[in-house]
This record gives C-alpha cells, sequence and structure tokens, in this order.
C-alpha cells in the first residue's frame, strides 16, 4: 500500500496511538528512579513519541499532495 | 509543583488531547483542528521529550542512581567507610560533595554525562549489567582525570597553598602526575574491600 493512497485520518489515528503509547511509557519511567528507567525513556517512550511526531508531519506532506491531486484542472 | 509534577501534567494533557485526535481525527478538517492537531502531535510531544530528558538527565545525577545498580552497591557503601585516609567516603560524610549527588560531584564526565563516546561506553556499561556479567572490578576507560578534583579544588587556599600541590601544580593540571595513584590519595573506593571495613552511620 502506497503512503498517498492512506488518508490523512489514518495517519493522524496511527501517530495519535504512537503517541499516546510513548507518553504513557514515558510516566511509566517516571515512576522510578533507576538506569532501566532512564533506557525505557531514552529508547522506548523518545522513539515511539518521536515516530509519532514524524507520522504526523508526513501526513501534512501527502495530505498536501493529495489535495493538489483533488483540485479541478485550471480553465 | 515541582518540575516532575508539571512534567507529569505535560504529559497528561498530550494524552488527553491525542485521545481526542484518535477518537475523532475527522476534526482535523477544520482550522481550529488543524491547529488542534499540530498542538497535540506535535509541539505537546516535542515538549515531553525534552522536558522528559532533562527530567532523567537531573534524576540520573543522584547518588540514589547510581548505586541503585547491582554493581555500584559496594561503591555506595565505600562512602561510609569511617576511615579518614578514604578519600570518597571523607568528601561524601563531610558534605564536601553534596550527598545526594555524591558520585556525579565527581564524575561529571562519566558515562550519559560526558560527550558522545562516553554515552555509548554508558549504553555498554548497561548491556554489560543486565545482560552480561559485570567485571569484578570496575575501572574508568581512560582512567581518572584531574580535571575532577580541579574544578573544585583549583583556586582554593588550602589546596594552591600546600607545599606539595604548588611544586607539582603543572603536571597536575596537565593530568601528568594522577592525585589518585601518585601515592598521594590512592584510597579512594576500594570497593572490594567495604565488608571488611568499619562503617560510619550518620547520627551516630
Amino acid at each position: 500500500m502506497k503512503f498517498h493512497k492512506l488518508g490523512i485520518q489514518t495517519f493522524i489515528r496511527i501517530a495519535s496511538v504512537l503517541i499516546i503509547l510513548g507518553a504513557v511509557v514515558e510516566l511509566v519511567s517516571l515512576r522510578w528512579v533507576h538506569p532501566l528507567a532512564f533506557v525505557l525513556f531514552a529508547f522506548v517512550a523518545v522513539s515511539l513519541i518521536g515516530l509519532g511526531i514524524l507520522i504526523y508531519l508526513a501526513s501534512l506532506v501527502f495530505a498536501g499532495s493529495t489535495a493538489g491531486e483533488k483540485l479541478p484542472a485550471p480553465r | 509543583m515541582g518540575s516532575t509534577g508539571i512534567l507529569v501534567a505535560l504529559i497528561v494533557v498530550t494524552i488527553v488531547l491525542t485521545a481526542v485526535l484518535l477518537v475523532r481525527p475527522s476534526i482535523t478538517a477544520g482550522t481550529t483542528g488543524k491547529i488542534l492537531a499540530f498542538v497535540a502531535l506535535c509541539v505537546l510531544p516535542a515538549l515531553c521529550i525534552e522536558a522528559g530528558m532533562s527530567t532523567h538527565m537531573q534524576r540520573s545525577e543522584q547518588t540514589q542512581f547510581c548505586v541503585s545498580c547491582h554493581s555500584m552497591t559496594t561503591h555506595g557503601q565505600s562512602l561510609y567507610v569511617d576511615d579518614p585516609t578514604y578519600l570518597a567516603a571523607q568528601h561524601f560524610q563531610n558534605h564536601r560533595v553534596s550527598p545526594d549527588m555524591a558520585c556525579y560531584a565527581c564524575h561529571t564526565d562519566y558515562t550519559i554525562y560526558g560527550p558522545f563516546k562516553d554515552k555509548l561506553q554508558g549504553v555498554k556499561r548497561i548491556y554489560i549489567q543486565y545482560l552480561s556479567t559485570p567485571p569484578a572490578t570496575i575501572h574508568i576507560s581512560g582512567g581518572y582525570s584531574n580535571l575532577q578534583c580541579l574544578h573544585c579544588h583549583a583556586g582554593a587556599r588550602n589546596f594552591e597553598e600546600n607545599a606539595v600541590h604548588h611544586a607539582m601544580m603543572d603536571s597536575l593540571k596537565n593530568n601528568q602526575m594522577s592525585c589518585i595513584s601518585s601515592g598521594c590519595h590512592d584510597t579512594v573506593h576500594n570497593a572490594s574491600a567495604v565488608a571488611h571495613l568499619k562503617m560510619w552511620s550518620p547520627g551516630q
């Protein structure tokens, strides 16, 4: 499946899930002071939230090109 | 509300706003929805990462953080050795360094606090701690830099006016002669021996 065929709402749903998961992991990592909490945050939470942000930004790009394709041809 | 409380509130707000978008992504069709999506899916998560990293870095400077690793337990115990020749213990017990940040005060370039190469070393040590076998004796790769001592002691009157220090000041500042392994202050942690030493109990 090509990315530009996915609607912006699909992108937003995927980004939302990733960001919520990352935020929950970050909350859990704040529960205790331990090197593993740092690892949990730095490797899991940051990756999930970062990926969510990237997918959202990608949705802006792909949604823009999709909208362009739907514009009526100039007369 | 402390900085951690503010961060938790920020994360909760992010989760709530993002959940709204998850349930009803169609609201992004309007201008307000687009702004909400930008804030909830870009601005707030980025703030969560930045604030989270800052909080975790601050927490990692705590003595409690360092000694929570099993292989650091004896190093933590060595801070309570009742012997004035034990350098780390004397700094800790006499509050020459903050007891809450005793490890970080003398190891400011260690693992995650140092440049990228040191951060990789930190990841390697975490790997060894949890997925391999930690060595019986832990050594700092590259040795202990005098700069860690001098960032407090340099310029201090009792340090500068000490005849022995004065005579070798250039060697100390150039790291040619180590403070801790040149026969002067060579008993630092001696972690392997703490089980056999008399310990100091705060408040006694």
